[in-house]
């Protein structure tokens, strides 16, 4: 059997890998990654000096930094340090839920294009103007209605009007993709640049705060913001904002899964031409897909202005990108967003920790996420490349009579057993 | 002549199916071989054994009456075979001179870099030889898909090799560019070259080959000379005159037109003409059955009543409405159901599960849930009783479609679209890949279908098949109807000369000017036996 052989072969087995299997797969790529993460924290702590008293001693060695308390930190510092009894609702463990409720709505506007076919690389720029759009609506709102009763009411109108702007600049791409045949990955870049630009102007214009230096809006009144449940308002997360998270979760997975649309949805994204023959309109699916997803984003921009800000800034972190990653890793499953925001959520939290408890320069810190997200979407990635070749291994061969052809009896593993085989 | 490739007994076994049975084939050197047979004959499955890409079950490759064992191309391109693919596997934005040479760049400095002057003299020096007209500066992006092809060969050639199997080379090239490319094959030839090209056209075969091997089933049905045949011997060797099986057709008792198609005109995905104004309708309990050899416009005729394909001209009305401009959705849900020619690219979902596969279709039918929802229970229940009733191997609606056989796969979309109660079933190649047994039975359900009057239409380049089902036969060669005959009244010889083009009509107007009189379609179906 020749290397090519072989890795077809690894690709496969890959490809067909239960969810049992995936899920081990990926437990053991987070070992091995922290495995690898702590090689590399103690080489780097080999070349750096400091006191001896400073550094930690293994198999005999001084390092300077110690890849325990590193990891450590990133875990259980994330976590709010649980096992130290020490444990408070608004320490640490607030912050890494906040990032994985901007997480959820990032990595499930991804995953719904994704599942659509569809590479929605914009959903930071949806993110943008939905903030932007619901810090102005709700400062608006906000004089007419105040106090409790302006919390029921402006929340959910904040999230509705992030949702409907996002939506719309989703729209855009989805119409020139579906009409105009524009690739959307280029489309979405752009638009984000546009979102960027236009909101800056905005907001230094006819938005902007008087009072404040910084290009803002006017901060929203208390009564406009996320209440704060049970966890403490010192980090900015609320509970009910991550309640909303996981509705959008299980919402969008009956979506997928139970709905006609989530139906159409799914064909479109792995056999379009199937698809089509089974009267999916193609290009309103498009639209309505990436519509649907620029509303998810435009949700996460709401919660930021919301939750976290209290005003529209410029300048919005880049929670759209991290949701490519979050969706990737997830397998473009909803259910898996969930985990993936997690997981995600403890590494950016983490990070600050290990900053503050650790001389670990913070670049070294970002390797070591860097290694974890690669290791753990890895397995995932050649899982989807593994099924894009040998799919595509049994249609390339499959040229008779130009158009592909139905192979018979073939399945992903002897894929490539070409059109002819089936008379 | 000198033998230049000679396969001995080639057999090549699939999980589940035969490709290729025990197949003998010879090729002259200095000869142009067409390999001729319909889709799903085995001729890419044969030709990618010759090459190296498929290891035989049993049989001998000899090159050069040496026998060879290709473990993967490069090692066939060493032997002198090299093969052209249909699709290209050229770098677009890179330059001719570097697409030729890419992999066996000539090198200088050592072997640290490629000799771009040495590489460009190779090439143009190659395309003079053979008199290739190819601007070695060029980036491939920029050039003529005719010229691509060029390129290709000419890379074959820079590798040397001796022999060149080219896969479908004219599907993808225009009238004008095919001329070229057979000027192309006879210069090559000319020079000693041997060429093997894979067709399912007929007319080019005798156009442009000088043997002509036909491949059946897997089965090598007859090597000839082209100019000791006729395009008749051809298209009776491709679609084959055995009769499969006796089918007992009670006479149709037809009702109101369901669907009728008037001067249809369709272009295929190049924007070449491949329906050129057919008209016929399909009544309610007859089966209609449509003719030719594949590639003749029949596929893009379907899609166009279907749905899937927007006619350039003409109108296509179902159960007395106009549905030129509706959509495929609305097709369905009127009551056209479709049994299309790919099965594994339209009629199924290959990663879904048979479950999700009985929805195809009918997602948005209230049947399977209300209110955009999907009842899978109910769905599952469908499912279940498709595979029951059609016998679809293994019974298990969670088996992912992808798992399944051809035969099992194509039994199950029958069954789904037998099942939707339709008003019009448009069947298209329904038992392509499917044993034998299994083709009795989806014989069988047409017919009952039929006889529930339901109007079947049904594509096949099967002779028996569409002679042994059809209440009427239209008979399509490049995109027109060439006559619609009464099939019981028809012999294979005269069918076989429909297919490949022969009109009955102008074969008349020599012999007598009063059959061309009378020589509408009617008038020739009855007029024109001897």
């Amino acid at each position: 059997m020749s290397v090519g052989d072989r890795a077809r072969d690894v690709l496969a087995r890959l490809a067909n890998a239960s969810a049992t299997e995936r899920i081990l797969i990926s437990t053991a790529a987070l070992l091995l990654s922290i495995l690898v993460g702590a090689v590399l924290v103690l080489v780097a702590g080999r070349m750096t000096a400091c006191t001896p008293n400073e550094a930690v001693y293994y198999f005999g060695t001084g390092f300077c930094y110690d890849p325990i308390l590193v990891f450590d930190r990133l875990f259980l510092g994330a976590l709010g340090d649980p096992l130290s009894g020490g444990w408070s609702p608004d320490g640490q463990f607030s912050v890494t839920l906040r990032e994985t409720t901007l997480l959820i709505f990032a990595g499930l506007s991804v995953a719904l294009a994704f599942r659509a076919g569809i590479f929605n690389i914009g959903t930071q720029g949806q993110m943008v103007v939905g903030a932007l759009a619901t810090a102005v609506a709700v400062l608006w709102g906000a004089t007419l209605v105040s106090g409790v009763l302006g919390t029921v009411v402006l929340v959910p109108f904040g999230i509705l009007v992030g949702a409907v702007f996002g939506g719309l600049y989703g729209a855009i791409p989805g119409f020139l993709k579906a009409y105009a045949d524009a690739n959307e990955v280029i489309t979405t870049i752009m638009l984000n640049f546009i979102a960027t630009g236009v909101t800056l102007y905005l907001v230094s214009g006819v938005f902007k705060d008087p009072e404040s230096a910084a290009n803002q809006t006017v901060p929203l009144p208390e009564y406009a913001q996320f209440p704060t449940v049970l966890f403490g308002g010192r980090q900015d997360f609320s509970l009910v904002a991550l309640f909303f998270g996981l509705l959008a979760i299980a919402g969008l997975y009956y979506l997928l899964e139970h709905t006609a649309f989530g139906y159409d949805v799914r064909t479109s994204g792995i056999q379009p031409e199937a698809a089509e023959y089974s009267g999916v309109d193609a290009p309103r699916t498009v639209v309505a897909s990436l519509t649907l997803s620029g509303a998810l984003g435009g949700v996460a921009g709401a919660m930021y202005v919301m939750m976290i800000l209290g005003t529209f800034q410029t300048g919005v972190p880049s929670y759209g990108f991290d949701g490519i990653t979050v969706s990737i890793l997830a397998g473009n499953n909803p259910l898996g967003v969930g985990i993936a925001a997690l997981l995600f959520g403890v590494l950016k939290s983490g990070t600050t920790v290990v900053q503050f408890a650790t001389d670990v320069p913070p670049q070294l810190v970002g390797v070591l996420r860097g290694l974890i997200i690669l290791f753990v979407a890895m397995p995932e990635f050649f899982r989807l490349v593994g099924k894009r070749i040998t799919d595509t291994g049994s249609r390339a061969v499959a040229t008779d009579g130009g158009r592909p052809e139905p192979a018979a009896g073939s399945s992903g593993t002897s894929g490539d057993d070409g059109g002819e085989s089936d008379e | 002549m000198a033998t230049a490739v000679h396969l001995d007994g080639i057999t090549k076994r699939f999980p589940g199916v035969v490709a290729n049975d025990d197949v003998d084939l010879a090729v002259e050197r200095g000869t142009v071989h067409a390999l001729l047979g319909e889709n799903g004959a085995g001729k890419t499955t044969l030709m990618n054994v010759l090459y190296g890409l498929y290891e035989p079950t049993s049989g001998r490759v000899l090159v050069d009456e040496e026998v060879r064992s290709f473990d993967s191309p490069r090692d066939a391109i060493d032997a002198g075979v090299g093969m052209i693919h249909q699709h290209f596997m050229l770098v677009d934005p890179m330059t001719v001179t570097e697409n030729i040479t890419l992999g066996n760049e000539p090198r200088k400095w050592g072997g640290l870099a490629v000799d771009r002057a040495a590489a460009r003299e190779a090439v143009v020096e190659l395309s003079d030889r053979y008199g290739f007209d190819v601007d070695p500066d060029a980036r491939v992006e920029d050039i003529s898909v005719g010229e691509q092809q060029r390129v290709e060969i000419l890379k074959a050639l820079y590798r040397g090799a001796d022999v060149l199997i080219l896969d479908e080379p004219t599907a993808v090239l225009t009238p004008q560019e095919v001329e070229e490319l057979f000027g192309v094959l006879e210069e090559l030839t000319a020079q000693g070259k041997t060429i093997i090209f894979i067709t399912h056209k007929l007319g080019e075969a005798m156009r442009a080959a000088d043997d002509i091997t036909v491949l059946r089933d897997g089965r090598n049905v007859g090597s000839v000379k082209a100019d000791e045949t006729t395009r008749e011997d051809l298209a009776e060797l491709m679609v084959g005159r055995e009769v499969l099986l006796d089918v007992d057709r009670p006479p149709a008792e037809t009702g109101d037109v369901v669907a009728s198609v008037s001067n249809v005109v369709v272009d295929d995905d190049r924007g070449v003409r491949a329906v050129d104004d057919v008209s016929f309708d399909v009544r309610a309990g007859e089966v209609f059955g449509i003719a030719g050899v594949d590639g003749n416009g029949q596929s893009e005729l379907v899609e166009a009543l279907t749905g899937l394909r927007r006619p350039q001209h003409g109108r296509i009305e179902f159960l007395g409405d106009d549905v030129t401009a509706d959509s495929r959705r609305q097709r369905i849900e009127e009551g056209m159901a479709y049994i299309p020619e790919d099965r594994q690219e339209r009629g199924l979902v290959m990663d879904f599960d048979l479950t999700e596969n009985a929805l195809l279709g009918s997602q948005h039918s209230k049947e399977f849930g209300p209110n955009g929802r999907i009842d899978w229970p109910a769905t599952r229940t469908h499912a279940e009783a498709i595979i029951d009733e059609y016998d679809v191997r293994p019974p298990d609606a969670d088996a992912i479609s992808e798992s399944l056989s051809g035969g099992n796969q194509q039994k199950f979309i029958v069954g789904r679209e037998f099942e939707r109660d339709p008003e019009l079933v448009v069947a298209s190649h329904p038992t392509r890949g499917v044993d034998v047994g299994s083709i009795e039975f989806i014989h069988e359900r047409l017919l009952e279908l039929r006889q529930q009057g339901v109007a079947v239409l049904l594509v096949s380049s099967k002779l028996e098949e569409v002679q042994g089902l059809s209440d009427r036969l239209g008979v399509i060669y490049e995109g027109e109807f060439i006559d619609v005959v009464d099939p019981d009244e028809t012999t294979e010889e005269e069918l076989g000369l429909l297919m490949a083009g022969e009109h009955p009509d102008e074969d008349d107007a020599d012999a007598s000017t009063d059959a061309t009189e009378s020589g509408s379609a009617e008038a020739a179906t009855g007029g024109d036996r001897p």
